[in-house]
């Protein structure tokens, strides 16, 4: 193997998985405040992609067009916790799994109706033109996604180590009854968590449009991968679920670049449904942890 | 309050009085089987569909009702069962009935294996990883274009024939699904009542039970999760087959998590306690369907299928919120219990 052929999948791994990592943080996010196992995250990537198309092609400027869909996505994930999470609070892991597959599929519904079956796209942000490395080319999106990923990652730690906010969120998972005896709000912290991972899951929407577009029916390869990603890393700390993100990201970009023919998509997700058979907790915890 | 999925909750030790549920069995197989004298191909093919829903529906019960294990990706068997038909019809020319046979000894292979290490792990990751597959599975389908046609589908699977009459007969296809749907009724009820459904119901924490106990009574939990796991990948499988004979062309989108989801929506409906759950949850879920494919566009207009997808997930939520136990519950309170003497000690 030639070396621009290994900076190519280098490039397209470290894309990929820049991606998984932030669907992955997505998921993290809630879960990390509520232990709520969102499986409606990836309709919140959907909404903000559609929505940033749709508002794009009516004229409105980019950075306006993904402002308006991370607010609209926000609302729909205040919308998920407050009439139907909140109601449901004292239930089972597993009844609020379902309750998100509702959810999911009423927006998916939505989606379908308002915006039908067709495909839309995105040009990539302000016209960003390809650049050519040493005969392996990236695709002009390519470093706003590693960018923005980047940004939010800072962001998340920033916030959650360094914050009151982000403390008392932290509180909240970790010891319910000591946080509430503190005086923080639960159910406003959770509330927070899902706009907080709405928001986020708009903003990974509009990026990853105009690499893959989207249509109302992606969803859910969006959440799996997301999933995927959050646990084979270890879901407990965010280092982990970047981790998590990149290592599928770089097995997809390998498996594509080694067996042509779209393998790759079922591969990488099989490998990583293995390191979690033989990993439980994810790579980064030690085991006999939780 | 909520607490735990109460219809996994309330499952009676013994079903139902055993006379009354084998009225039930004589009374709905009657009714089954005389409905298409009167009905008209539309309700005929409505209910055929309705068949295929039933047995998946059952095999979801046996594993989430009774086992105590989710899985949000059982289109993947599903899909296993149609593309194993299909192959085996088109690409090794045996007899259907054959291939259905075979698709569903290769399902269920797949099954043991898959299930003989996933089970290794417990409860929410159980579930991410039952989805994982689907996804597995999906793009798996998508791209063996060689074997299965990628993602244009495959197409021409012959018909299953039997004594002059072929699955392009619609009436032959009703009986079919349904006179197999009753048998798998029947087993499915009487596995509920042996050794290894009291086993399964002891180790079902939604029901009440626990795994750590059983395991200290002697009970293989691995063996029966993994068999639990088996027998619904095989229910399946077998609907997979007859779907893929039936419509004669099938593609990946058919088998993915929305259908994984729906089915899983009709076992919450009609409630886990016992195998007639499917019967009431896939009834009234593809009933409901047709009436919004038929009346919605015509009302409001928009694409059809939008609004069965937000009806799918808004009966999921109310169901969960306000019937937590499915509308089985419902007839269990309206049927006087008279429960066997042999289970009750």
């Amino acid at each position: 193997m030639n070396f621009s052929v290994a900076l190519q999948i280098l490039i397209s791994g470290l894309n990929l998985g820049c991606i998984y990592a932030a669907l992955g943080l997505g998921f993290f996010v809630v879960y990390s405040v509520t232990r709520v196992f969102n499986l409606a995250q990836g309709e919140f990537v959907m909404l903000g992609g559609m929505l940033t198309a749709s508002f794009y092609t009516m004229g409105i400027p980019l950075i306006p067009s993904i402002l308006l869909a991370v607010i609209i996505t926000a609302l729909a994930g205040a919308g998920l916790y407050r009439f139907i999470m909140y109601p449901a609070r004292k239930s089972s892991g597993v009844t609020k799994v379902f309750l998100t597959v509702g959810f999911a599929l009423a927006i998916e519904g939505i989606a379908l109706r308002v915006w039908g079956w067709e495909f839309r796209s995105l040009p990539a942000f302000f016209n960003s033109p390809s650049i050519q490395l040493w005969e392996a080319t990236i695709f002009g999106q390519t470093p706003w996604v590693i960018g923005v990923t980047l940004l939010m990652v800072i962001g998340l730690f920033f916030f959650f180590g360094r914050t009151i906010q982000g403390k008392a969120l932290r509180a909240c998972a970790d010891e319910p009854l000591g946080a509430r005896m503190m005086g923080i709000s639960i159910e406003r912290m959770a509330l927070f968590s899902f706009i907080l991972a709405a928001g986020l899951g708009a903003v990974v929407g509009a990026l990853i449009t105009p690499l893959t577009m989207t249509s109302y029916s992606v969803g859910w390869p969006l959440t799996i991968k997301g999933v995927l990603a959050a646990f084979v890393g270890g879901i407990t700390r965010a280092e982990g679920v970047i981790l998590g993100g990149l290592v599928f990201g770089m097995i997809e970009a390998i498996t594509a670049g080694l067996i042509p023919g779209g393998y790759h998509n079922a591969i990488a997700p099989g490998i990583l449904i293995l390191v979690l058979l033989f990993r439980r907790h994810g790579l980064l915890v030690t085991a006999g942890r939780e | 309050m909520l607490v735990g999925v109460k219809a996994l909750k309330e499952i009676p030790r013994k079903v139902t009085s055993a006379n009354l549920q084998s009225l039930a069995i004589a009374l709905s197989a009657i009714v089954l089987l005389t409905i298409p004298l009167g009905a008209g191909p539309y309700p005929i093919t409505v209910m055929v569909d309705m068949g295929f829903y039933t047995i998946i529906t059952m095999g979801i019960i046996l594993l989430m009702g009774f086992a105590g294990q989710i899985s949000l990706g059982h289109a993947a068997f599903f899909g296993c069962g149609a593309y194993a038909s299909g192959v085996l019809t088109t690409q090794y020319h045996l007899s259907p009935w054959l291939a259905l046979f075979l698709a569903a000894i290769f399902t269920g292979g797949i099954a043991t294996i898959i299930g003989r290490f996933m089970f290794r792990l417990r409860g929410l990751i159980l579930a991410g990883v039952t989805l994982a597959l689907n996804l597995v599975f999906f793009h798996l389908v998508s791209s063996l274009v060689g074997l299965t046609g990628g993602a244009m589908g495959m197409m021409n699977i012959p018909p299953l024939s039997l004594g002059g009459f072929t699955s392009q007969n619609l009436l032959f296809n009703y009986y079919l699904v349904w006179i197999i749907a009753i048998l798998l009724l029947v087993f499915s009820l009487n596995l509920a009542n042996s050794r290894a459904g009291r086993a399964l119901r002891s180790m079902n924490v939604h029901a009440g039970g626990s795994e750590d106990a059983a395991q200290v009574l002697g009970i293989d939990i691995m063996k029966y999760k993994v068999w639990a796991f088996v027998l619904s990948a095989v229910y399946a499988s077998i609907a997979g087959s007859i779907y893929a004979h039936y419509t004669r062309i099938i593609e990946p989108g058919t088998f993915f998590v929305p259908l994984s989801a729906l089915v899983v929506i009709m076992a919450i409906l009609g409630g886990m306690a016992s195998p007639w759950g499917a019967f009431l949850g896939a009834g009234l879920i593809i009933g409901l369907r047709e009436l919004l494919r038929e009346s919605m566009p015509v009302l409001v207009g928009g694409v059809t299928g939008s609004y069965e997808l937000i009806a799918y997930g808004i009966i999921l939520v109310v169901a969960l919120l306000f019937l937590p136990q499915g509308l089985i519950s419902i007839v269990h309170k309206a049927v006087p219990k008279k429960r066997a003497i042999v289970n009750e000690s």
